[in-house]
């Protein structure tokens, strides 16, 4: 796009328009909040730490699952890959049964121990003396490489997993993509996730390397009593989550998100687990932003306010029916939603559970905004889930304003039961 | 996770007690011979690295393109030995062994001067037409270190936290190749950086033994572990190989020792009792 071009553009348009934005902005804030609940007390400072009434809040890490797959997702999120320098299976399950360890105490809270000064400390007090969990979950999933002859588990790796290959969008790079072992970190501060790494980075240097890490973050909204609750809004200001499957629903979940004694050819180890995709998809906002409104419409199957389907409906919770659209005029064959669920008989075994987060992270060297989504999606059959709707997508419309760069196809272990349990063990223990 | 700190960790919290003391049994006159040991190493270094840059800046000087690649990487291992006692005198340390990156004008910035200069005039523009004066100015600044070492007091603690030192050198910007980028002899300069830091773990072994048996067999373990790779890529002559032909595996290897060598290192300033 030429310089020119914007230059012009600017003095008429930009400024209308930010005075309009300005106006509606203050008549919604007035329309929606109270004046008063913004409002800090008279004798705070500058550099006083914002509050927060969650840091409390811990999600449990026991259970037939993993915690932070079907759990709703809070504002904050990461996922960071490794190569396991492990030599051995012994060191392997001396790495899974330290993680899981880490993991009870980063989740759950407690004190950190204070060592003699003269030593360095024994974690980076980011958190301060005392760990909050701050509604932290820490998820590790494993990756296709994990199965090669280094550790002896080439027979025990889930029937789907595999290295992720190249859609035709792609420009994957190398150092953004694949590993060993996935972690995912969600919590509702980025600064939690970003102490339990630095925890998990501290205890492993034997045993993990860092290959690359994603954050991203969720905007969060206003409650509104009685409406149904919304989806966040991705970087292309539309809602992303919609239509997405009740992770409540747990006949649901076991069919769409977990493994069981149900899916073909899996190892029994790995029941309790679940295939998670991880895709940064950097978006061309700069593009988009200057892409007529109905055009954006079009291209993704709702619309941009209300997430409400093409074919009628108010909200994003009204179901398109696309039977009575055959020819797509209202709904067009190819839009984002169209093609990622047609709703066909059969397209259920399609369904993925999405937990994307919005990332931004700098500024590419031409100069546009490099931010996107750092895509999370969990899933019974990885085949059937994300590379099937992955193919039906691939040449979709958006694509002009999409690039995936990067991520990989893990496999999240199954759950730790109690205390005494750790993360792997099936896996390791599997004859 | 680190073994001492391990033990530390479950000290603390079995004792119930949350303040840890350090063992601290070292008595600071047990340090009085290990730091006069590493005054001489470092003395024998910086001598011989006078020495070596004599060579090299001469052949520089005389345009010897292919002798002065030779003496290239050799001459900066008896640097990187003893980098973090050189590092003291960061003015010395900027001229000697900046990189380009360290300069807004990255190769064409003025200010990029030293080894890395050089190294690009050798291997990138293949002509030394342009840093005869880099090369005094090289000559010089390495005889004000000899100069200014010669009167340096060691205080114990830069000693025993060199050892650290030297691993966080390698782990933050070295491993990736990142530091010779256009001759790739990065592998002599972390065998140099490994053998300084082995050197002083060698000097203070005795202490350190008596304060945890373990550490130093897990220490001696990684060291080994390390040396062992490095050695995969010994040439006949002597030197290494480019860093382009260390695996990704060995990488990985490497940099997991470097991590491990410096966390674990990081704990023996206080585990001998030093501020």
């Amino acid at each position: 796009m030429s310089g020119s071009h914007s230059d012009s553009r600017e003095p008429s348009g930009s400024l209308s328009r930010r005075h309009w934005l300005k106006g509606a902005a203050s008549l919604a804030g007035l329309g929606a909040l109270p004046v008063h609940a913004q409002k800090p007390p008279a004798d705070s400072q500058v550099t006083d730490a914002p509050h927060s009434l969650r840091t409390d809040e811990r999600v449990s890490c026991w259970g037939e699952h993993q915690a932070g797959i079907v759990t709703p997702r809070p504002s904050a999120g990461m996922v960071a890959s490794f190569d396991v320098i492990a030599t051995d299976r012994k060191e392997l399950e001396r790495l899974l049964r330290g993680l899981s360890e880490r993991i009870v105490f980063l989740t759950q809270g407690g004190e950190v121990p204070k060592l003699d000064p003269r030593l360095p400390p024994a974690d980076s007090g980011i958190m301060g003396p005392r760990v909050q969990p701050d509604g932290l979950t820490i998820t590790v999933s494993v990756g296709n490489s994990l199965f090669d002859d280094r550790f002896g588990l080439q027979d025990r790796k889930p029937r789907h997993l595999q290295r992720m290959s190249a859609h035709p969008n792609d420009a994957l790079d190398a150092a953004l993509c694949h590993g060993d072992l996935s972690i995912q970190f969600c919590s509702n501060t980025p600064d939690t996730n970003i102490h339990a790494l630095r925890d998990i980075i501290k205890q492993f240097p034997d045993l993990l390397i860092l290959l690359w890490k994603q954050e991203g973050t969720v905007p969060p909204v206003p409650e509104k009593p009685g409406v149904p609750p919304e989806s966040a809004r991705n970087f292309l200001g539309f809602r992303d989550g919609s239509a997405n499957p009740n992770a409540n629903d747990s006949t649901a979940m076991s069919q769409i998100v977990w493994v069981g004694p149900d899916d073909e050819g899996e190892p029994a180890w790995a029941h309790g687990g679940s295939y998670q995709a991880v895709r940064i998809i950097r978006n061309f906002v700069e593009r988009w932003d200057r892409t007529p409104l109905q055009e954006q419409e079009a291209i993704f199957g709702r619309q941009r306010d209300s997430g409400a389907p093409l074919d009628g409906g108010k909200t994003e919770h009204d179901v398109p029916d696309f039977t009575k659209d055959p020819e797509g005029k209202k709904t067009p064959l190819d839009s984002h939603i169209r093609l990622a669920n047609p709703r066909t008989k059969g397209s259920e075994k399609n369904l993925i559970l999405r937990r994307p987060f919005n990332y931004s992270n700098g500024v590419t060297k031409s100069g546009q905004l490099e931010m996107g989504l750092l895509f999370i999606c969990y899933q019974s059959n990885l085949e059937k889930g994300f590379i099937t709707v992955q193919k039906r997508l691939d040449g979709e419309p958006l694509e002009e304003y999409i690039k995936p760069i990067g991520g990989g196809f893990f496999y999240a272990l199954p759950g730790m039961r109690d205390k005494q349990d750790w993360l792997g063990r099936t896996l390791l223990s599997a004859a | 996770m680190p073994f001492s700190r391990n033990r530390l960790l479950a000290a603390a919290i079995f004792a119930g007690a949350m303040t840890m003391q350090a063992h601290a049994a070292v008595a600071p006159l047990e340090l009085v011979g290990p730091v006069a040991e590493y005054k001489l190493y470092v003395n024998e270094n910086i001598d011989k690295f006078v020495e070596d840059v004599r060579k090299f800046t001469d052949a520089v000087k005389a345009g010897k393109i292919d002798e002065a690649r030779a003496l290239f990487a050799p001459t900066r291992m008896s640097y990187e030995r003893i980098e973090p006692v050189a590092e003291l005198f960061s003015d010395l340390d900027a001229s000697i062994d900046s990189r380009a990156d360290d300069h807004e004008k990255a190769e064409k910035d003025p200010g990029f001067i030293g080894f890395h200069r050089i190294e690009y005039a050798l291997w990138e523009e293949k002509s030394t037409d342009k840093v005869g004066d880099v090369a005094d100015k090289l000559m010089a600044d390495v005889l004000e270190l000899q100069k200014r070492l010669a009167q340096l007091t060691f205080p114990p603690e830069k000693v025993v936290g060199g050892a650290a030192v030297l691993m966080e050198e390698v782990a933050a910007t070295k491993i990736s190749g990142e530091e010779d980028r256009y001759s790739h002899t990065d592998l002599w300069d972390f065998q140099a950086n490994f053998e300084g830091s082995y050197h002083i773990f060698e000097l203070l072994r005795p202490l350190v033994e008596r304060e945890d048996k373990a550490f130093v067999e897990k220490t001696d373990g990684n060291f080994k572990t390390v040396f062992d790779t490095l050695a995969k890529y010994k040439t006949a002559e002597g030197g290494f190989q480019s860093y382009e032909k260390l695996t990704d595996r060995d990488r990985k290897i490497l940099a997991g020792r470097v991590n491990t060598l410096a966390e674990d290192l990081s704990q023996m300033r206080g585990m001998l009792g030093l501020d």
